[in-house]
């Protein structure tokens, strides 16, 4: 009676399917080893800007571009990880910081706060939700929406 | 102590807020049904990313939303044994009662304690925001009445402890 | 009707899931989540129930009532679509089903300007396109299917009464060519196009973050288009210029859309409340909440209780008022046209999961805004 176990509604020709709804919203995705080369740049270019004491620039450098995509999982996790190496430095100035963003920099933020809460083994929640209570204040609930129904996560 | 919980609580109330976003939306699977999207998963496009929000690795919230529904599950702090034993009989104690609490799921979520499903009838009938002050009060009180629970049982131990050993006096 | 403040209309018989207006505004047809359709008459300053339309056995999703040809238009979760027009004789109302042919919800109804066509989107990917035929005696449905991969939400008629813009369920706002042969003139050329074929794509679009497309709405010239997304996101496309703007709201989704005239958008939603947006210098923006009720004071309660609610519960009003702060409270789940014309509209009607329905006045926006300014 294997036919009973057949998923009928997966063969429905009309349905949208992961893969297609991936591609409407994301596009065509780059290789792999582009993406990574891109990201380790951009963890060299965050981390010289820390050293510099440049948060505000860090911050910016390290929301351009983010990698989207499946198949990305390490770069992601790579530039989650820059992200939050700034974070954490500049938990202090975060008041003004956020402020300062435009309001796509605010929306890819408010992803990496997430992907970070998501990991609370890697990651100190604690920074986090400081961080996202300041943009909460500044972007609104609005930027929370955007971070749930944008399928480009990170 | 208390001011790692408020950012934390606060986080849980924007995102509830931002993600109890619900209308009535009628499947595209089986005609004339009306199901919460979340729990069926069938129509991708409905369906939204799940968010995690979490205080330290123990304590966390997954919050998954759908254009009709949204499931709210929590992972309660678990320190010690006594505590994991009686987080698992207080929830347990609840979800056995689902039906006078509404909202509560029967099952929880694989790697949370409790779930709550809330749907679109729910939004409806009950005030948005105060779901929302329901779940927070839910996960502001669990944390107390269990370490509550955990120095009553250690004083009875100690009590029947005592009692027991002084016939050896 | 001279004061400025919103009238309320509170039933308080469930949320209202659709209204519509008769020509004179002197009768109202609403469903309150069931699967029939009241018709109210004023009567002084309330309303009392005049018919109940009960052929649906699902909830009905949405109703419109045509104001020349006094016909209402209703359809519901259960697949089908009623026409209802009033017997003179008996002074009832009597359906006619109408041929959709389609196996799912039908989700929202509207009928064209020129009044001989109705529009249907529905549940089963694709929108029915409804005319009458006059050999059959009976009203038919033609299907715009491509490229529609999921529910349609919305749906807005161009004034040409040929074009008809979609909102979908997967994430894409649409303008179609609804063009019938036999009950359409050829139209003049629009910033749209100027072949226009049935179920010509005249345009697809997407606000960039995701989100399913709630409400659509041509402006009233017809030459741009807005439409809100479940992202909190409001786009004005105009085609003639190629801009597509997006405007990325602080607040929670909008799920329904007005034009008050070409530089001034209205959306509300599950913020409750409806908001304004203005055309400046060919830059769109946010300008304000048009809902300004009076924040109620806290009342009988210590400083101390406050710092502790706000410290334990992360909780900034007092637990007591279980109001917000707005009219409406709950989600709004339609805007509509209530007076004034198309390229200035003077009145407008909200309705909610809340089960008011609120009349509001445009003419003290500038009223709004300039105190805004000060």
């Amino acid at each position: 009676m294997a036919f009973r176990k057949i998923d009928i509604d997966a063969l429905e020709e009309d349905a949208f399917r992961q893969e297609e709804l991936d591609f409407q919203e994301i596009g065509e995705v780059p290789p792999q080893q582009e993406v990574e080369a891109q990201v380790n740049n951009r963890a060299q270019e965050v981390r010289i800007l820390l050293q510099r004491g440049d948060a505000a620039g860090a911050l910016s450098t390290s929301l351009q571009n983010p990698p989207y995509g499946s198949g990305l999982e390490t770069a992601k996790a790579r530039n989650t990880q820059t992200v939050m190496e700034v974070l954490t430095y500049a938990l202090k100035s975060a008041d003004q910081l956020v402020k300062n963003l435009s309001s796509e920099e605010q929306d890819v933020l408010m992803k990496y706060l997430y992907a970070g809460m998501a990991a609370p083994e890697q990651n100190n929640s604690g920074v986090l939700l400081t961080w996202h209570e300041k943009l909460t204040e500044v972007a609104g609930q609005g930027c929370i929406v955007r971070v749930i129904t944008d399928r480009r996560t990170v | 102590m208390s001011n790692t919980l408020r950012p934390y609580l606060n986080a849980v109330r924007q995102t509830l807020t931002a993600s109890m976003c619900l209308e009535n939306f009628s499947s595209q699977i089986a005609e004339r049904h009306n199901k919460p999207e979340v729990e069926v998963g069938a129509s991708k496009e409905v369906l939204l990313n799940p968010l995690v929000i979490s205080r330290n690795d123990k304590e966390r919230v997954l919050i998954e939303s759908s254009v009709n529904s949204m499931r709210v599950s929590i992972a309660i702090k678990q320190a010690d044994e006594i505590e994991r034993i009686l987080a698992h009989k207080f929830t347990r104690f609840l979800t056995q009662r689902a039906e006078s609490f509404v909202i509560l799921r029967r099952k929880p979520i694989e790697g949370y304690d409790i779930s709550f499903l809330i749907t679109n009838s729910h939004t409806e009938q009950m005030y948005k925001h105060k779901l929302v002050d329901f779940i927070i009060q839910f996960m502001e009180e669990v944390d107390k009445e269990i370490s509550e629970m955990k120095l009553s049982l250690n004083a009875r131990a100690r009590i029947v402890s005592e009692s027991y050993l002084s016939q050896f006096n | 009707m001279s004061t400025d403040q919103p009238v309320i209309i509170e039933f308080n018989l469930g949320p209202i899931s659709c209204h519509a207006f008769n020509h004179d505004r002197t009768e109202l047809a609403v469903s309150f989540n069931t699967n029939v359709v009241s018709i109210f008459r004023k009567s002084g300053s309330g309303w009392t129930l005049a018919w109940t339309l009960e052929e649906h056995d699902k909830p009905v999703t949405s109703v419109d009532w045509a104001p020349k040809s006094n016909r209402i238009v209703t359809c519901s979760q259960d697949r089908n679509a009623y026409v209802w027009t009033l017997d003179q004789a008996s002074q009832q109302w009597k359906p006619t089903l109408v041929l959709l042919r389609i196996n799912r919800a039908a989700t929202f109804t509207r009928w064209s300007p020129e009044e001989d066509k109705f529009a249907v989107a529905s549940g089963s990917r694709c929108i029915s396109v409804c005319y009458f035929e006059e050999d059959n005696d009976w009203w038919v449905g033609k299907h715009i299917k491509k490229p529609i991969r999921s529910t349609v939400l919305s749906l807005d008629w161009h004034p040409n009464n040929v074009l008809l813009a979609a909102g979908c369920a997967d994430m894409k706002a649409r303008v179609f060519s609804a063009f019938i042969k036999g009950v359409d003139k050829k139209p003049a050329p629009s910033p749209w196009g100027e072949k226009l074929p049935f179920n010509t794509v005249c345009g697809e679009f997407s606000s960039g973050t995701g989100g399913w497309i709630h409400g659509v709405a041509f402006s009233p010239s017809g030459d741009s288009l807005a439409f809100t997304g479940h992202d909190s996101s409001i786009t004005v496309v105009s085609p003639a210029t190629g801009s597509v703007q997006t405007i990325r709201a602080p607040y929670l989704p909008y799920v329904s859309v007005l034009w008050l005239n070409e530089n001034q958008i209205v959306a509300a939603g599950h913020d409750c409340a409806p908001h304004l947006f203005e055309n400046k210098g060919q830059q769109w923006a946010f300008s304000v909440s048009l809902d300004s009720a009076v924040k109620k004071a806290d009342v009988g309660f210590t400083a101390r209780d406050t710092f502790r609610r706000m410290d334990s519960r992360a909780q900034s009003t007092t637990s007591s008022d279980t109001e917000i702060h707005s009219h409406h409270q709950n989600t709004i789940n339609s805007i509509r046209f209530y007076a004034g014309s198309r390229e200035n509209l003077e009145q407008y009607t909200t309705s909610g999961v809340d089960g008011k329905l609120i009349i509001w006045n445009t003419s003290n926006i500038a009223n709004i805004l300039s105190n805004l300014r000060i």
